[in-house]
This record gives C-alpha cells, structure tokens and sequence, in this order.
C-alpha cells in the first residue's frame, strides 16, 4: 500500500472482525527501525488458519477466495529486510487469554521502506468506526512518545459519546499537538 | 488475441500458462500491489516487475489475463506452483517494462 498507516488500518479490522475488546496499537521507532505492532483481545485464530495466514489465497471472507491485508503487511516489512510475525490463540483453547498480536518491523533508511502516512487520520477512523472498543495508541519516536486511550477519554467524556464529530475532530487535533510537541515529522 | 497466442508473437517466454486459451484486451503497467488491485481491468495483460507470490493473488482478483513479468525477472519454484494450481498465466519478457508494451502494441 501507499502508506503503512493503510496496513495498520487494514490490520485493525480484523480485531474489529475478531470482535476484541481492547486493540493495542504501538509504534516502536529507532533511527533505523519501526516496528508496528497490533494486539487484541479477540477470539483469536486456530493453529490451521494461524499457519496459512500469510498466504494470500487464505482469507476469512466470504465473498471471494483471496486475502491480501497479512501478506502484503509482510511483503512490505521483507522489501526493507525486516520481517512480519504473527502469533494468536484462540478463544476455544484459551478461554481466558485469546487473542492476537501482529508484529512487523522495518528498515527504515531502505529504498523500499514504505512511508508510514497519515497514521493520525487511522487512529481516528479506527476510533469512528468502532467507538466501542477500548483502542489504545502509542508511538514510541527517538524524541518522544504519543499516546492516546480511548477508555482515558471516555471517563472525562461522561455521557458524551466518543463517535461525536466535535469528539473526533479533538483527537485528531490532539494526536497532531503530539506529534507537534515531540517534534516528530 | 489469445495469451498463447500473443506470447508467441512477442516473444515472451513461457512461466505457466494454465489457460492459454484466455482472451486479452488492454495493458496495465505497475509494481504497486494494492493500486494494481484496483486498477488493472479483467482480460489485461498485466506488466510487473514484481515477484513475491502476492502477484499470483492480485492476478486472481483482477481477473487480469496474463502476467508479463518484465527485465527478465524470475519466479520462485513455489510462485510458479501457486499460479499453475490458479490458472494464472505467466510470460517473461527480457525487456524492460516500456519496450516489453511497445511490444504488446497492435496486438491488444
């Protein structure tokens, strides 16, 4: 994809699909790497689709037969000589702990390194379309950390609900003031 | 033109061609995996340079005709087993991806 923000977002909705609870997404960035990394709470996935899910003609859909979200997450983090990881148990097997985490890391001064995008405008879509779930966003830069939690605004909203456009609009402006402060660009 | 047929006037060599038999019309060029996914249109034949095994995925839900894989650039045995199992058509081309168009010119 054009910017790594669109994998993160594609990669989300599977926690969404998955129906987690929590999503975590953490940024972890050096000089050299980034590493992306979302988990959730969800039903998580059987040791059969856990070891094809790389493949991209496996996919839980059911409109067509070919999924592309984990593979070219994958491909993307291979191009710049990093790699992608997935690991998850499923709610039969672990009624108390399921879940999944999708972990890709990447070279960032390689040719190919995909450029991470608008990753605030994901946060906010992500926090749009599924206001129920607990999200919870960190990105850790050389300079500085940006964090946002859903549950953290939830308490200072009060009845307020998270979906409201002037709610939205805040968070937005208040990931941007992060990055802003950090110095990050 | 078929694909079989257009691979043999233009000299492409063949990777698999499951269905030699498919119909093609029009070209689409680009490595971009997800922006050839909207893009590329049923019954093309398709210009790349890339190799991963997405290739094989993105050719099946385009629908596109062939894959022509452009400055000689060569498959993995396991990309080439998945492509076969799918019925997707793979030529190469020695040229890059302009001349390897220029070729196609006239015929689709």
């Amino acid at each position: 994809m054009k910017e790594l923000s669109l994998n993160i977002l594609d990669i989300s909705m599977n926690s969404v699909k998955a129906r987690a609870g929590t999503v975590s997404v953490t940024l972890t960035e050096t000089d050299e790497t980034l590493e992306i990394k979302i988990a959730d709470d969800g039903c998580g996935m059987k040791k059969e689709l856990l070891e094809s899910v790389t493949d991209p003609f496996t996919t839980t859909r059911t409109t067509r037969k070919v999924g592309l979200g984990i593979p070219f997450f994958k491909m993307e983090a291979e191009q710049t000589g990093g790699f992608l990881t997935v690991t998850s148990k499923h709610e039969s097997e672990f009624p108390e702990s399921h879940g999944t985490v999708t972990t890709a890391l990447f070279y960032k001064n390689h040719l190919d390194f995909t450029p991470l995008g608008d990753i605030v405008s994901t946060v906010v879509t992500l926090i749009q379309g599924s206001p129920d779930i607990r999200w919870i966003f960190v990105h850790k830069t050389p300079r500085g950390e940006i964090s946002l939690d859903t549950d953290e605004l939830k308490a200072v909203l009060g009845d307020v609900p998270l979906s409201a456009p002037d709610v939205l609009v805040w968070i937005g402006e208040n990931l941007k003031e992060q990055y802003e402060t950090v110095g990050y660009n | 033109m078929t694909v079989g047929e257009l691979s043999k006037k233009c000299g492409f060599v063949t990777v698999c061609m499951p269905e030699p038999d498919r119909e093609v019309s029009g070209c689409y060029i680009g490595d971009l995996l997800s922006w050839v996914m909207g893009r590329a249109q049923s019954g093309n034949a398709w210009i790349t340079i890339m190799s991963n095994v997405n290739i094989a995925a993105v050719a099946s839900l385009t629908d596109v005709a062939v894959i022509i894989l452009a400055e000689g650039v060569i498959l993995d045995e396991s990309v080439v087993a998945v492509a076969s199992q799918k019925g997707i058509n793979i030529v190469s081309s020695d040229v890059p991806a302009f001349e390897t168009a220029m070729k196609l010119g006239g015929c689709v």
